[in-house]
């Protein structure tokens, strides 16, 4: 009931355009979803967040360095806050080990990078999708973690919303992955269009006794209490351990408690699986493509049709873990082209390698935006 | 100072339980983490802190060995980063009956000396213990930055740099409370002072290695620093909780009020010096096309140097929803310095009007105007914006007039606005 009366709502409701970045769209969401501290180092792309964060958040933080800053997230997080930060891949590069630290923590974070041109300082003011082979393997031992990648303003709103979410439910550190053209490029946009969010639930859930921090039941998420709490002792630990959040090398409980942070995420994929797609009927080149291409992918499918050709569009939100979903809907088409801002098609290498087989084609470009017509171009190359 | 504790202890009765658990030690024989666990321990008890009442936050290396020992909470983290973890905790926590408690061996204050720093600095609300053996004990007796010279003459006397005095540096960078004790009879007793220290507290303790260091405690002695305590009183660092404003739903709508003339899309380039009004032309001139009832982006580029270079602005204006924001082959290019010039130049298109301020040297047939002599060095871009709008009637130059009527420099980018009707 209550669902019907919010869409007759947003139905009625008059517009309301805006000049916007979806940086204040993701932090304003982040707020609204119940993050409660921003913490943050400059760094160009991501320094509307900064400004953002500053404004909205509850409390906020400028850490010294982007150690610290993940440092910091780490202990708000074990005592109850949700935190938030930004950065670029230098700022990533520092904060590899801590994130590492707080995903075997199981400590839920959102952190947001804007990717721009690499390597190393690269290009700080021009946009890319770089990271994400980084990404994929930024966990030690080849774990998951939940990345999503908005592919417009709305996608900014919503996966913000189900950053935070997905954080909390699984106790996780979730990524924000976006561009520089994505979050500091100013659109026109109906804000009206953005359904008010709420505060994410963070009543810890039923358990059976005695608590331990690490034990978990059929949903694989140990019930979360923050340190510090007055009924159980709460142990959090970065080295293999077991239920109890003790170090423990190598025997069965501990190495099971690890291998569990791959099934909580991997088993329960399709909670948190999102991605569209504009599948036309009688089409055999389906073209996928995320984040800021996404655009360009969409102007591309527009202007093919225009011309009578059959074309359907994937766009995939959350990149990371890959859903079978993405394969199925990949194996039902002919030819398949990846199109993204970046050297090889990073994406495309996830699910198939660096060898393309003769279904496989990759529009992508380095440096600079992928233009429809280039993807185009690609679509048409026999 | 020493009744204060002994009233303190009094009050509390001593009726909380020592919060060490019956684990076996996991040090070597003699090592002197297992007296400075005790102490820390004998601390709280003295103090009448319980399980619930402590989080422990323990580094990496045989400092990192100590989780089992407290029967409280605990956080198990990085080499070098656990004050930095403290901190968070601490400030999340931000409750003084709550005491976060860290402790590292030397060579993790070595690596995370940072952290160290920024929690002194911040004066944050938590205690951190240097357990000092002045050695790597985990990874094979290697010299950390807390090694003493003379130590290192009987491991490694290659390298003679003086050690950190991390008490020292704490202070200087504003502890509340930073001491280094020897003797461990004085152990307890510190570190219940230091616990009792609003702000951040370090207590350097020495402790003996017995597998990589001496093999007497008295020869041990004299190779560590001398003791030493100071304070500062200085108020302890919180980071409040504030009522913030939404950042959207209190932006203002821009609803149609002018009419267009553009049939499908226009691009138009604005290309001129850091600093000199490009990005907000840029905008104005989106939002102005919002006003004539168009869809609108606008895309920054510059150098990362903020305040130098060349500043371009990409406005795309178009009756249907625009996705992909890039300009290929723009309709208008906007030019009012050299900056501008040598960054756009070559994206002149066939289709292209462009105009050119009167003191750039550009090679071909262009519109050429003294934009800036018209606006000054900040009004120029939005001088020539506003000549475009009037000699290409995409919508009408009121609605640039309406964008800026409301802006805190209203008067001036007005100015710039009709500076245009004279060129």
């Amino acid at each position: 009931m209550l669902s019907i009366i919010k869409e007759f709502l947003l139905k009625t409701k008059t517009s309301k355009k805006v000049l916007i970045d979806a940086s204040k769209i993701i932090t304003e969401a982040l707020v609204q979803s119940g993050a409660d501290v921003f913490i943050a180092y400059p760094i160009t792309p991501s320094n509307k967040f900064y400004t953002y964060g500053q404004m909205r958040f509850p409390q906020f933080l400028a850490g010294p360095d982007e150690i610290s800053v993940l440092q910091w997230m780490a202990g708000y997080s074990a005592a109850g806050k949700l935190p938030v930060s930004a950065t670029a891949f230098p700022g990533l590069a520092l904060m590899t080990e801590t994130l590492n630290m707080a995903y075997m923590m199981e400590l839920p974070m959102v952190l947001i990078i804007t990717q721009r041109l690499g390597p190393s300082t690269g290009s700080a003011t021009t946009g890319a999708q770089g990271d994400l082979k980084f990404l994929d393997g930024v966990i030690s031992g080849g774990f998951p973690m939940p990345i999503f990648s908005p592919s417009d303003f709305n996608d900014a709103w919503t996966l913000s919303n189900e950053a935070v979410k997905t954080a909390v439910k699984f106790r996780t550190p979730v990524i924000i992955l976006t561009s520089k053209e994505m979050v500091m490029t100013q659109k026109s946009f109906d804000v009206n269009t953005l359904e008010p969010l709420e505060k994410v639930d963070r009543t810890p859930k039923a358990f059976d006794p005695p608590y331990l921090p690490y034990k978990s039941g059929k949903d694989m998420v140990p019930t979360f209490y923050p340190l510090g709490n007055d009924e159980h002792e709460v142990r959090f630990n970065s080295s293999t351990h077991d239920n109890e959040g003790l170090i423990r090398k190598g025997n069965p409980e501990s190495m099971a408690n690890t291998m569990r942070l791959r099934e909580k995420l991997e088993k329960r994929i399709d909670e948190y699986t999102f991605f569209d797609l504009d599948a036309e009927a009688g089409a055999t080149d389906l073209i996928v493509s995320w984040g800021i291409s996404a655009d360009a992918a969409r102007d591309t499918v527009t202007n093919m049709r225009k011309k009578g050709k059959k074309v359907s569009l994937l766009l995939v939100k959350t990149i990371l873990p890959i859903s079978p979903k993405i394969y199925e809907i990949i194996d039902s088409y002919e030819t398949v082209i990846f199109a993204e801002e970046n050297m090889t098609g990073q994406y495309k290498e996830m699910l198939f390698g660096k060898r393309n087989s003769s279904k496989i084609k990759t529009a992508t470009k380095f440096g600079g935006m992928l233009a429809p017509s280039e993807i185009e171009a690609i679509v048409n190359k026999k | 100072m020493l009744g204060v504790f002994a009233s303190l202890r009094e009050t509390k009765k001593m009726e909380v339980t020592n919060i060490l658990t019956k684990t076996k030690m996991p040090f070597c024989p003699g090592c002197g983490h297992g007296p400075n666990t005790r102490s820390i321990t004998q601390a709280f008890q003295n103090l009448g802190f319980g399980s619930k009442d402590v989080t422990m936050v323990s580094d990496i290396g045989c400092t990192g060995l100590v989780d089992p020992l407290f029967g409280s909470h605990t956080i198990h983290g990085l080499h070098g980063r656990s004050p930095a973890l403290g901190v968070g905790v601490a400030l999340g926590l931000n409750r003084s009956d709550k005491k976060v408690v860290v402790m590292q061996g030397d060579g993790g204050a070595t690596i995370g000396l940072q952290h160290i720093l920024e929690a002194a600095r911040r004066n944050i609300d938590m205690t951190l213990v240097v357990y000092n053996n002045l050695l790597f004990g985990m990874t094979g007796g290697q010299m950390s930055g807390l090694s003493t010279n003379d130590f290192k003459d009987f491991k490694m006397a290659a390298d003679d740099a003086d050690p950190y005095d991390i008490v020292n540096l704490a202070h200087q960078a504003g502890a509340a409370f930073a001491v280094r004790v020897n003797d461990l009879k004085k152990y307890t007793e510190v570190l219940e002072e230091a616990f009792s220290t609003p702000g951040f507290s370090l207590v350097e303790l020495a402790s003996l290695c017995t597998s990589y260091g001496m093999k007497k405690v008295a020869e041990f002695k004299e190779f560590v620093v001398a003791e030493e305590r100071l304070t500062n009183k200085r108020p302890v660092g919180i980071t409040p909780e504030r009522n913030t404003k939404p950042l959207i739903e209190n932006l203002q709508g821009l609803e149609t009020k002018f009419t267009s003339n553009i049939e499908d899309r226009v691009g138009v380039i604005i290309a001129g010096s850091a600093g000199g009004g490009v990005q907000s032309a840029a905008v104005m001139l989106a939002q102005a096309g919002m006003l004539a009832g168009l869809h609108a982006t606008m895309k920054g580029e510059y150098p990362i140097t903020v305040g130098t270079g060349f500043s371009v602005a990409e406005v795309i204006l178009s009756k249907e929803p625009i996705n992909y924001t890039g300009l290929e082959n723009p309709d208008a290019m906007l030019i009012v310095t050299d900056d501008g010039w040598i960054k756009v130049k070559d994206r002149i298109a066939s289709n292209s009007k462009v105009y050119v301020d009167a003191k750039i040297e550009a090679e071909g047939n262009h519109i050429v105007k003294p934009f800036i002599k018209a606006a000054r060095k900040k009004g120029a871009a939005l001088s020539a914006v506003a000549l475009w709008l009037k000699e290409s009637n995409v919508f009408p130059v009121a609605a640039l007039e309406k964008v800026v009527e409301n802006h805190k420099y209203a008067e001036s980018l007005q100015s710039a606005i009709r500076s245009a009707e004279g060129l």
